[in-house]
């Protein structure tokens, strides 16, 4: 078989403001402390050792856009030296806020060729409730000046985090700016956040749904490609596709984790652990055939495709009837699986109940 | 050397639950350096892990003593330390079959208890010499004046004399060793007369296989004797005897009034005749000595592995724990909800749960039990009698004439200020006022009649909640007497689950089945589909709940990190899935059959 191609994963660990909801591996932006993990990022790209190839480039966080023109240059330049791109992805996460004419052209410029707005919301009232930096005027222009520059671009939308009205209103500015791309999740109240600790009242289940629902209806355009993810024709996000598909990746900056020979690796979330002893492993994890079978399968039923018997036996030279065959019927049973056009694929209900089929598939 | 037999004492600590019998046989055995002062822990005597952990005693155990008394001469001591609970009563009686004697335990602090007053009963009929003790006088709330009054008030003993001990600090140790010398006396068996021999408890050994334990009452045993059990019939070799102390120490014979152990190959604790005599095979006694009452088992449930895989490894679990405890009884039972099991008898609901819980640790199992209940004996119309342990055997009500269920007399005693409390307890559960009996100025004894099934259900705990913890209770079984029992069902989905059906009072069916069916919506997760929870009387629906399907299960974002992370915890969710039981496409926990023992924890009267 030909060597796989990677998808690249950076973690630009730094935000300007820490969002009430977020336990994402962040800190509160400091020159300095960018410097060093900068310099720390290099030392560990540049010890990689594994496959070369990649096919997709993606730097997410915290907040890559946080990053100046120089900084940026010598990032891509430590990459370019390491890893070979084959027509790529170059995906970059931005906050409205650093979106100016000038960071726009610059990011076109050095490479970037997708870029992913987090909105989050049109509303005032939710933005503020979760802290963001931005407001929906924000939103608005930075979306114009993105849309003017790339025609690979989304926007990132979180809900439940306010009223139903607040999020239909949402979708109908959504809808009407057409992006490409728009990500959509429900908001995840998580044990030590800010937000956690001051909401009492969480959303019904029902009425969580009701909201994924509105989303699943009023961008009835789009194609609902992933359990979160919509795209219009030829926009999916190929380098999460990769996740979803259980493919390899090698990922670099705090917590970032890679997946290549059927090892997973994590690498420290702590910032100073990560800058003190760059590419130093927190854990290594020999995924067994049995697991990456089940991790596969597990993936693929996010997405509105599915999973093909032929991929899959191409993939583990296994016949995925024989291995599965009894919970993959199950799950068809109960109305959450379905097979369609030779492939096995989730239900609408299969969406909802997504973790239902997870837990027939694991041991 | 062998102990003349006037200075032989057998005798046995009975007390309620918790008054201290174990740790005075701590201080007894340690005097008399019984054990090595090293091995003695707190409460030495209680050595199985179930006893340590919960600090109660479960099993009789008897300790040969060796003390030189204040006249100088060397006494034979042998002790036996019994249960308190109730359960285990029956423990109780046969040890006062090998004594002659018994030190009556009271808490100087709580006084005379319903267990106090039931045990020193039983040892007042066997004729025992009874020592009254009244311990803990160590503690601040100690009143030993009012407890000396409520011994002979409420028991009817001479309290006078009664020895004052602290088994916490040692105090009056030597002199209850002395009242035993003194007071207890010696055994009047007969050396020279043909062997009689009391089995009076077994014990399974995994290297000896079955230790018997006896009082010989007449002759002597030795080993390489030939041996008869009288009423079983059934003869062996004694391979060894000796005494316990409370390891085995292996002596050349037993004589009469002595206290030991005996191994002759015999396999099993079922097959142990307790209450047998042992006579010699070549020149038996004419008589035998009087044995004991068997004891059955009163309260039933059905024992199901989690995993239906395990049915031969629960098989197994229950032969090996039965080498060690005979006092339950099972046989292969099955169910249309649970699958493949057992049906187990027990001597009361502590028994049960000691039972299940040495299975569960001992075997590493994984149980579903379901709820406990007694045992009923039906006449059909058709005049046929049957005895039933389960609901789902119950006959159509058009079928049955006569239903009986068994009765217990209790008595209960308590502060007088919760007697209102407890009379109008025992009115709920079906109780007949017998007597209340007035034992000093602020305590006194109620005696009901009343459904042994009620006391299975609830009883218990509210009688302790309801006197905050200051009512005792102690009771014998009657007999049975007819009651207006029903049926009650629970269906899920309209399918009737027969392990969760139960035989309820036609009074209490209506609310028990709502307080059932509303207790089930809380236990059963929300699944896929909707759940309809049924309660039926006699076939007629009462209540119906709804459980709501589960509308949305699903993590919103998994990348790269999160795929490992998320199948670890798909994992773990699956493995608490696996103590569910699927009954038709509901997955119901565990806890769900024992349900109706839970029904009135919130509604807290
Ligand atoms: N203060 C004080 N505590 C005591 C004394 N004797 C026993 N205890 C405590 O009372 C509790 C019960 O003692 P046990 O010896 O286990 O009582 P028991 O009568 O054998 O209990 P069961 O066998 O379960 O009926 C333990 O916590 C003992 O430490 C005493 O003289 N003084
Ligand atoms: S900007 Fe993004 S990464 Fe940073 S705190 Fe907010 S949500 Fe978290
Ligand atoms: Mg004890």
């Amino acid at each position: 078989m030909t060597e796989p191609l990677l998808g690249i994963y950076i973690h630009i660990p730094f935000c300007r403001k820490l969002c009430a909801y977020c336990d994402f591996v962040r800190y509160p932006f400091e020159e300095a402390l960018c410097e060093a993990f900068l310099k720390a990022l290099c030392v560990e790209i540049a010890s990689f050792e594994g496959p070369t190839r990649a096919k997709t480039l993606f730097l997410g966080g915290g907040t890559p856009s946080i990053l100046t023109e120089r900084q940026l240059e010598s990032l891509f330049s430590c990459l370019f030296k390491i890893f070979e791109f084959s027509s790529p992805e170059i995906s970059m996460e931005v906050n409205p806020d650093d979106v100016t004419a000038a960071s726009v052209q610059h990011w076109e410029r050095i490479g970037v060729n997708r870029v992913s707005i987090g909105v989050q919301s049109f509303d005032d009232a939710t933005l503020s409730k979760m802290e963001r930096r931005h407001d929906a005027k924000g939103a608005l222009h930075a979306i114009d000046l993105v849309a003017g520059h790339f025609n690979n671009w989304g926007i990132d939308l979180i809900y439940g985090a306010s009223t139903k009205h607040a999020w239909q209103e949402t979708l109908n500015i959504t809808d009407s700016l057409s992006p490409p791309h728009v990500s959509s999740y429900a908001l995840s109240y998580i044990p030590g956040t800010p937000m956690y600790n001051a909401t009492r009242a969480r959303m019904e289940d029902d009425t969580v749904l009701q909201l994924y629902q509105d989303a699943e209806s009023m961008l009835a355009r789009y194609e609902h490609y992933e359990i979160s993810n919509f795209a219009l024709a030829g926009f999916q996000c190929r380098h999460n596709l990769i996740y979803w598909k259980n493919e390899c990746y090698a990922g670099f900056g705090p917590g970032a984790y890679s997946f290549v020979d059927r090892i997973r690796m994590a690498n420290p979330p702590d910032l100073k652990d990560y800058v003190e002893y760059p590419g130093r492993k927190a854990e290594v994890t020999q995924i067994d055939l049995f697991d990456e079978e089940v991790e596969t399968l597990i993936q693929h039923f996010r997405l509105r495709e599915g999973i093909s018997p032929g991929y899959y036996e191409k993939r583990f030279c296994e016949s995925m009837d024989k291995n599965f065959g009894a919970p993959l019927r199950i799950l068809m049973e109960r109305g959450l699986l379905e097979s369609h056009e030779g492939r096995i694929r989730p239900t609408a209900q299969g969406f909802y109940l997504n973790d239902e089929i997870g837990l027939l598939l694991v041991k | 050397m062998k102990t003349p037999q006037e200075n032989i004492r057998n005798f046995c600590i009975i007390a309620h639950i918790d008054h201290g019998k174990s740790t005075l046989a701590d201080r007894l055995i340690e005097y008399t350096h019984t054990v090595d002062e090293r091995k003695i822990k707190e409460q030495t005597l209680d050595n199985m892990d179930i006893e340590r952990e919960r600090g109660i005693t479960i099993k009789s155990v008897s300790v040969r003593m060796e003390y030189t008394a204040e006249d100088g001469h060397v006494y034979e001591l042998n002790l036996i330390d019994t249960p308190g609970h109730v359960d285990f009563s029956y423990e109780v009686s046969r040890s006062m079959a090998a004594c002659e004697g018994a030190l009556l335990l009271v808490d100087a602090a709580q006084g005379v208890e319903a267990q106090t007053l039931a045990n020193a009963y039983k040892a007042i009929e066997e004729n025992l010499e009874i020592i009254p003790v009244i311990n803990k006088v160590d503690l601040p709330a100690a009143d030993i004046e009012s407890v000396r009054r409520q011994i002979e008030d409420v028991v009817g003993l001479p309290a006078d004399d009664a020895l004052l001990v602290s088994a916490k600090t040692g105090l009056g140790t030597r002199e209850t060793l002395e009242a035993v010398i003194k007071r207890v006396p010696p055994p009047s068996g007969n050396l020279d007369a043909p062997l009689r021999a009391l089995v009076f408890d077994a014990v399974y050994n995994t290297y000896r296989g079955v230790i018997v334990h006896l009082r010989v009452v007449d002759g002597s045993i030795a080993a390489g004797q030939k041996i008869l059990f009288m009423a079983a019939g059934i003869k062996y070799e004694v391979d060894e005897v000796g005494s316990l102390q409370p390891d085995m120490v292996p002596r050349p014979e037993l004589c009469a009034g002595e206290v030991g152990y005996l191994i002759c190959s015999i396999k099993t604790l079922s097959d142990t005749p307790i209450g047998d005599t042992v006579t010699g095979a070549d020149k038996p006694a004419r008589e035998p000595l009087p044995g004991y009452k068997e004891v059955k088992p009163v309260v039933f449930s059905g024992l199901y592995p989690a995993v239906a895989t395990d049915y031969d490894e629960l098989r197994d679990a229950l032969e090996k724990l039965q080498l060690n405890d005979s006092s339950f009884q099972y046989h292969a039972d099955s169910s249309d909800a649970l699958g493949l099991g057992f049906r187990l008898g027990f001597l009361g609901l502590l028994h049960m749960e000691i039972v299940q819980e040495r299975l569960e640790r001992e075997f590493g199992l994984t149980l579903v039990t379901t709820m406990p209940n007694v045992a009923y004996v039906i006449t059909k119309t058709d005049g046929e009698v049957m005895t039933i342990d389960k609901a789902s055997q119950m006959p159509s009500p058009g079928e049955i004439d006569v239903i009986e269920e068994p009765y217990i007399e209790a008595d209960i005693m308590c502060p007088t200020q919760y007697l209102s409390y407890v009379i109008d307890l025992c009115k709920r559960k079906r109780g007949v006022h017998v007597r209340v009996d007035y034992i000093d100025g602020n305590r006194c004894m109620a005696v009901y009649r009343m459904p042994l099934a009620e006391i299975v259900l609830d009883f218990y705990d509210k009688l302790k909640s309801g006197t905050r913890g200051y009512g005792s209770l102690e009771y014998r079984i009657i007999g049975n007497q007819p009651g207006d029992l029903v049926k009650l069902d629970i269906l899920l989905n309209s399918d009737p689950v027969d392990a969760l059906s139960t035989i309820v009072h036609r009074d209490s069916a209506v609310r028990l089945g709502r307080a059932l069916a509303q207790k089930l919506r809380k236990l059963i997760p929300r699944q896929q589909y909707e759940v309809a929870i049924q309660a039926s009387i006699n076939k007629k629906i009462i209540v119906r709940e709804t459980i709501k399907p589960l509308r949305k299960n699903v993590t919103a974002k998994c990348y790269g990190g999160d795929i490992t992370r998320k199948r670890k915890l798909l994992e773990r969710q699956k493995e608490g899935k696996k103590r569910m039981k699927q009954i038709g496409t509901v997955e119901v926990p565990q806890e769900a059959f024992m349900a109706l023992l839970r029904v009135n924890e919130e509604d807290n009267d």
